[in-house]
């Protein structure tokens, strides 16, 4: 498990190495679907370098908006 | 003049000196985005890009930028690479004017060659990379997908071709953004509302008649492969695909068939969009992918976007244009010269139009703004005489300084709809929309000092041709 750089949930896993070995792997964040590369900068890969106009608070994310709106059939 | 597929058309823009192959090696992050935004700041007729040597990948090749240029969007409709803009979107509107034409259907399809229906990891089978910092992800922004009515099946006009923006969330997952003004979201809808998933089909790295079609604000029910046709010139080439009765451009790199989860959405985003600013993050729905196929060393396709000018501005600038001057035209068939819709998709448009009588361009203006794409667009709408090339900025820059009285020419109706990608909309999709009338007043309007407009010398006609025979 690694840790999320936008939302640093713990739970972010491994979804692709590189076809040269060793050259990268690319994680995903199950939480805020976050992805990202271990070779990219810092600013990216880093939690507390990651810029904090995007980070999210996995407990706003039951209530970002839909769209296109559900039709009330799947409406809880 | 069809191209037959993608490589086809890469390889004219190589014979023609429009493609700049990058064979050093690149880093996914941040050289590729990096390098396409920078060549989109060197001008209106730069190259597209094949990047063949990407830090990681065995054999991965990436082409950017590809319909980035008006060299290149010449290209696309088969003109010379030089063919001036005003010529191009004259050209692209006697097209449009050939619509329908009728497509050819094919059995297979080069994309046949592999075929993957197990185990399926777009992570490892595509070259993805990030564009932008912000972006929450790696994005898809350039495929065509490819959706039918639910309710009309058979109806092959309402069958959708559309350029998504898309997240790949999984390794089998796909998230999509169809605002409602799109006509995958009417499908989308129609399948949710009987409780059904929708099936869907992504081609990726497409010959550019398609992409364009797919970009233009058709109606509803035309179809974008008879429109594809209509551009080039000949019957389209399509094959069907395996899962459902969908319709799959012939000549894809790469082709991926799902379907769009009924009642799901997850959170999605934010992404560089066409605005020059993030869209922020909402939920959105999600594509399953079931089967995957492509070509053998497929040549992947993508697109950077964000703070205009980049190549989305050059594929929907004319493209957006055409179906407002023929929209235009419809109302007023004698006086619509020519529109300009090429900022930030048409959220600002110039039309060129003569006038009846006073007060004539302000209703051209509302118009305008009543179009299909109008309504999501069109948050300022400049008119100008017929004698004003709306191509031209500096002509434009010219009628609105001299012909322009704020307090008569400049209309505002309040609370109208906007796509709501629109930063400044507020809520995010409605905004106050404006009309900039440019025109020259006309009785019984008899504002003004304009009965002794500014002529040429004689003979600057003659002198024009002279000197550009000389200069060759």
């Amino acid at each position: 498990m690694h840790t999320c750089p936008r939302c640093e949930s713990k739970e972010a896993t491994v979804v692709a190495k590189s076809p040269v070995e060793g050259a990268w792997e690319v994680y995903m964040c199950p939480v805020c679907i976050f992805t990202w590369r271990s070779i990219e900068p810092e600013t990216i890969t880093n939690p507390e370098k990651y810029n904090r106009a995007f980070k999210v608070n996995p407990d706003d994310i039951p209530s970002a908006e839909n769209v296109p709106a559900l039709p009330a059939r799947y409406i809880k | 003049m069809a191209y037959k597929d993608f490589r086809d058309f890469l390889s004219t823009l190589e014979k023609e000196g429009q493609l700049l192959t990058i064979s050093d090696e690149v880093k996914p992050e941040p050289d590729i985005a990096a390098a396409t935004k920078a060549m989109s700041k060197m001008g209106a007729e730069t190259p597209a890009m094949l990047f063949d040597n990407i830090y990681g990948y065995t054999d991965a090749k990436v082409a950017m930028n590809v319909m980035g240029s008006w060299p290149n969007h010449a290209l696309m409709m088969g003109l010379p690479k030089n063919t001036p803009l005003k010529d191009q979107f004259f050209e692209f509107a006697r097209r449009y004017d050939q619509f329908p034409m009728e497509v050819k259907r094919e059995e297979t399809a080069p994309f046949h060659e592999v075929e993957i229906t197990e185990d399926i990891n777009l992570f490892e089978i595509l070259p993805l990379f990030r564009l932008n910092q912000g972006d929450g992800g790696f994005y898809l922004d350039k495929g065509c997908v490819i959706s039918r009515d639910v309710e009309d099946p058979e109806n092959f006009g309402k069958q959708n071709v559309g350029i998504y923006r898309m997240q790949v969330k999984g390794k089998d997952r796909i998230g999509i953004q169809p605002v409602p003004q799109h006509d995958i979201a009417i499908h989308l809808r129609q399948a949710e509302e009987r409780g059904e998933n929708l099936p869907v089909v992504i081609a990726l790295g497409n010959e550019p008649a398609i992409t364009t079609a797919a970009a233009t604000p058709l109606l509803y029910d035309q179809s974008e492969y008879e429109m594809a046709g209509a551009i080039q010139g000949e019957p389209y080439r399509i094959v069907k695909a395996k899962d459902s009765d969908l319709d799959i451009p012939w000549g894809a790199e790469v082709v991926l068939e799902g379907e769009l989860l009924a009642g799901e959405r997850e959170f999605e985003g934010p992404f560089g969009e066409f605005t020059g600013h993030y869209s922020g993050g909402r939920s959105m729905p999600v594509i399953k992918i079931n089967r995957v196929y492509h070509r053998k060393n497929p040549i992947f396709e993508h697109l950077y976007i964000g703070m205009p000018w980049t190549e989305t501005d050059y594929m929907v600038g004319i493209n957006t244009s055409v179906p407002l001057y023929q929209q235009l035209k419809e109302a007023f068939p004698n006086e619509i010269v020519a529109v300009n819709a090429m900022y930030t998709h048409g959220l600002v448009a110039i039309v060129s139009t003569k006038r009846r009588y006073g007060g004539f361009a302000k209703a051209v203006g509302m118009r305008a703004m009543t179009t299909p794409h109008g309504l999501g667009y069109c948050k300022m709408v400049i008119v100008v005489d017929e004698d004003v090339d709306p191509f031209n900025l500096p002509q434009v820059m010219w009628a609105l300084s001299t012909k322009l009285h704020p307090k008569h020419d400049t209309v505002i109706i309040p609370d109208l709809s906007v796509l709501a990608l629109d930063p400044g909309s507020s809520p995010a999709g409605i905004t106050h929309k404006m009309i900039l009338d440019a025109t020259t007043p006309l009785a019984p309007e008899t504002r003004g000092h304009y009965s002794q407009p500014l002529d040429s010398p004689l003979d600057v006609d003659k002198w024009e041709q002279r000197l550009r025979e000389l200069l060759k």
